[in-house]
């Protein structure tokens, strides 16, 4: 019988303790596009690697720069 | 009497000496009701992610103040009513 394999998700570096961000804010959008895929889609949680509170942060700060044309609601980068 | 900021886009094609003059009158409306403008922080010509009232740029303004809540919200009102403002956010930081 084979042996199933278990795999170990690796454990990601946060990259808000790496920036030293404290609190999420809509304007800094040099930060927020580091959550953004290059067509403008927020990141899931298993690729930035954050914690749940924080991810919804930064969604609500994602979708706020959204509004106000910050940030793309999708880029043709196709 | 809460902490309240604004991010105002206004239209490019406004001349830049009479932004915040235009401003100040808005922001009469806080100080009016007994609030206190703190903050005014004009960013200048910024291009838009998309394009709002065909328009592919807009001039950026974030005004930190503080005033009570029926102020704050008659101030967006009044902005909203404008045709120069291309869109507004009236947010309460930390909330």
């Amino acid at each position: 019988m084979a042996k199933p394999v278990v795999r170990k998700p690796k454990k990601k570096a946060n990259p808000l303790k790496a920036a030293k961000v404290e609190n999420i804010d809509y304007k800094d959008t040099a930060l927020l596009r580091k959550f953004i895929s290059d067509r403008g889609k927020i990141r899931a949680r298993r690729v930035t690697g954050v914690s749940a509170q924080e991810q919804r942060l930064i969604a609500t700060a994602v979708k706020n720069a959204r509004e106000m044309a910050l940030l793309p609601y999708s880029s043709s980068a196709r | 009497m809460r902490q309240y900021e604004l991010m105002i886009i206004l239209d490019p094609d406004l001349e830049e000496r009479t932004i915040q003059p235009s401003l100040d009158k808005f922001l009469s409306v806080v100080t009016k009701d007994n609030g206190t403008v703190d903050n005014v922080d004009l960013w200048g010509k910024r291009r838009l992610a998309y394009d709002i009232k065909k328009k592919s740029e807009g001039i950026y303004a974030v005004v930190t103040f503080s005033a009570e809540s029926a102020t704050a919200k008659e101030l967006d009102r009044q902005l909203g009513l404008n045709e120069s403002i291309l869109r507004t956010k009236l947010l309460r930081p930390g909330a």
